[in-house]
């Protein structure tokens, strides 16, 4: 269950402050699928960036399951973004120098930590099964560079699978694909927040895809409109 | 390839090596910079710790500034020494240490004595028999290449390095066991290289044997209080004319000699190497530093976006500097070696024309011994390491602090 209370976000440029969330109070109940929308520069990627514990909230609270994130001290918090947020970014997030097989393992082992219980060949084994469900069977030693913008996408899916989070925050992530690769990835998502029943915050343009959502919250200028 | 068996330490670490491989030229010059400041502070080191070693024998061999013998004795007067002729003409022995010369900061009483029929070498052979006080000496027992494992006692002698005997052998002189005690190195004086030394009071019990096998009286220099002459060195900064005049003036019946005058000069501008050197080193040291600084600063910059990336996907911000400090702990780290390994070529490439010059200024050169030599080497690769590492800390720490999402936009 997360709830958001009175959020926003001001970054400070050269023109003044620009209130890019202006006071937003917002639930969304475990297991649920709930799409934010709205126009270009209306605030959804500082929404989902506070919600997900990427970015400070100017003021407000984001609390996920009873626990108030931006409370947490920075190790904390660190784990959290682990254990329990599953990111899909706006834009190719592989690391280029890693094959994707580590890519996706990189969480889990950044958690298990050297010396910590767990078995390197364990996380490798979940790895590899996770790509192999999302397709990418065949590519698990490929480096980024070498497969498609697609096949990139759902590798990043399968990363943030890897540690089993509450929730997935996917922030527009088939702006730059084609309709064909979008509506797969889209498949993807939609069977994770089915069948696992993880969380999924998806912001889209896509109205149609919009519509399936459980939860629609449309945002326009900063908060929340009906 | 085995991130599956090993790890995520391995896996950062490559991660770290593998962002080197991506910008090949810049870690090229990264590693040459390091290179050349280790190879630098390493040559820089060794040889400041030789040349040093080598002062330290070398100069207090040639030890005395300048010499003070009863007037009209003959002196004999070499780049590497100074020494007494023998002579009948004495001093006494507390000359120096009555007069109280604030320009004198060591003076060393010696007697010499030049005997025949000692039972020394050969039947007719003359022998140089040399007292000196153990305790004021610093001419004699710097030479010293082989000794006891002990102090030295009376009725020890040292050998000069012109003359055979094994250490703790017995040595008969004019009929009495003497134990040698230890072995000098080549000085190139006539006198001291078939010389016996020995602390005054072996010499002087030796004047009553003398006189039994029918030489005459035994040498006025073997009276106890009585010495050939002193060898001097002056305080630091005093002028070698002033404390001539000094002595002139306050001790009566002597003669200074002074040695080579450009010793003294080469003797200070070795000094001033070193110095000049050290300098060198701690500039390279520190601009290396902010070389690797500004480096890590671009470099961190340039993968803001990645470091956002794996704070987003739970990287802690330890593990975010770790990782940056062991890409330049690599890089600079390869430097280090690197430099090491270049500095050994050059230092070998020059060692022949470095010892024949130090050695025609009167230094023998001494290399380091081996483990000193590999002390330092492992000493400028860790220092490079060290560079490597504070330099990469301040930016990689610094953008560690910021939130995630500022770091994969390109901003904070
Ligand atoms: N780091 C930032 N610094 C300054 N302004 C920002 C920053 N991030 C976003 N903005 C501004 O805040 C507003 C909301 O941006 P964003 O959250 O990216 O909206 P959306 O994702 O809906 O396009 C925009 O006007 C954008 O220009
Ligand atoms: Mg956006």
């Amino acid at each position: 269950m997360l709830s958001c209370l009175g959020l926003r976000k001001d970054y400070v440029t050269e023109r003044g402050a620009v209130a890019a969330v202006a006071g937003i109070d917002l639930q969304v109940a475990a297991g649920r699928f709930a799409a934010i929308i709205g126009r270009s520069g209306s605030g959804k990627s500082s929404l989902m960036a506070m919600i997900g514990g990427l970015s400070r909230p100017s003021a407000g609270s984001v609390v996920v399951n009873g626990t108030d994130i931006w409370d947490l001290t920075e190790n904390e918090l660190a784990a959290f973004r682990n254990r329990r947020i599953g990111y899909v970014f706006q834009f190719a997030s592989l690391l280029p120098t890693l094959r994707l097989i580590d890519n996706v393992a990189l969480p889990a082992m950044l958690s298990r930590g050297p010396g910590r219980n767990g078995d390197a060949g364990d996380t490798y084994a979940r790895a590899s099964a996770l790509l192999a469900q999302m397709g990418l069977g065949d590519h698990l030693d490929a480096y980024p560079s070498e497969v498609s913008a697609g096949e990139q996408r759902r590798a990043v899916i399968a990363r943030a699978l890897i540690n089993d989070p509450a929730m997935i925050l996917a922030d527009e992530p088939t702006s730059d694909l084609d309709e064909q690769t979008e509506i797969e990835i889209m498949d993807e998502l939609l069977a994770v927040n089915r069948e696992r029943g993880t969380t999924l915050i998806l912001v889209t343009h896509n109205l149609a895809l919009a519509e399936q959502a459980e939860q629609i919250i449309h945002i326009a200028r900063g908060e929340i409109v009906e | 390839m085995t991130a599956e068996r090993r790890g995520l330490r391995w896996l950062l670490a490559s991660l770290a090596l593998q962002n080197l491989g991506r910008r090949k030229a810049r870690s090229f010059l990264l590693i040459a910079a390091v290179a050349v400041a280790s190879g630098v502070v390493f040559t820089g080191a060794t040889l400041m710790r030789s040349i040093d070693r080598s002062m330290a024998v070398g100069f207090t061999r040639m030890g005395a500034d300048m010499m003070v013998v009863p007037e009209g004795a003959l002196t004999n007067i070499t780049a590497a020494l100074l020494t007494v002729e023998p002579t009948d003409l004495v001093l006494d022995a507390d000359l120096f240490a009555k007069a109280q010369l604030t320009s004198v900061s060591r003076a060393a009483p010696q007697k010499i004595a030049r005997v025949e029929h000692s039972g020394i070498g050969s039947h007719h052979e003359s022998a140089d028999l040399i007292g000196f006080d153990p305790a004021l000496d610093f001419t004699i027992q710097p030479w010293l290449v082989e000794k006891l494992n002990r102090d030295l006692q009376p009725g020890d002698v040292i050998l000069g390095a012109g003359r055979e005997a094994p250490l703790g052998s017995q040595l008969l002189i004019f009929g009495k066991p003497h134990t040698v005690y230890g072995r000098l190195g080549k000085t190139g004086v006539g006198t001291h290289e078939r010389g016996v030394f020995m602390a005054f009071g072996t010499l002087d019990a030796l004047a009553m044997s003398m006189g039994g096998h029918g030489g005459g009286s035994p040498p006025a220099v073997l009276q106890p209080g009585k010495v050939s002459g002193f060898l001097v060195e002056l305080a630091p900064g005093a002028a070698p004319l002033q404390a001539r005049f000094a002595i002139l003036s306050t001790l009566k019946g002597v003669k200074v000699v002074t040695g080579d005058s450009t010793m003294s000069g080469i003797r200070q501008g070795l000094a001033a190497l070193l110095d000049g050197i050290l300098a060198l080193m701690v500039l390279m040291f520190a601009s290396t530093a902010l070389m690797i600084c500004v480096l890590f600063s671009a470099i961190v910059t340039e993968r803001r976006g990645e470091l956002g990336l794996l704070k987003a996907i739970g990287a802690r911000r330890s593990q975010i500097v770790g990782m940056m400090v062991i890409e330049a702990v690599i890089a600079t780290g390869i430097g280090g070696a690197l430099g090491v390994v270049l500095g050994t070529l050059v230092m070998r490439f020059y060692e022949r024309s470095l010892v024949y010059y130090l050695e025609n200024v009167g230094v023998p050169f001494l290399w380091l011994d081996t483990p000193r030599m590999v002390a330092v080497a492992v000493g400028a690769i860790v220092l490079a390491t060290i560079i490597g590492a504070l330099g990469a800390l301040y930016p990689a720490w610094r953008a560690s602090r910021s939130d995630p999402y500022d770091l994969v936009r390109g901003e904070g």
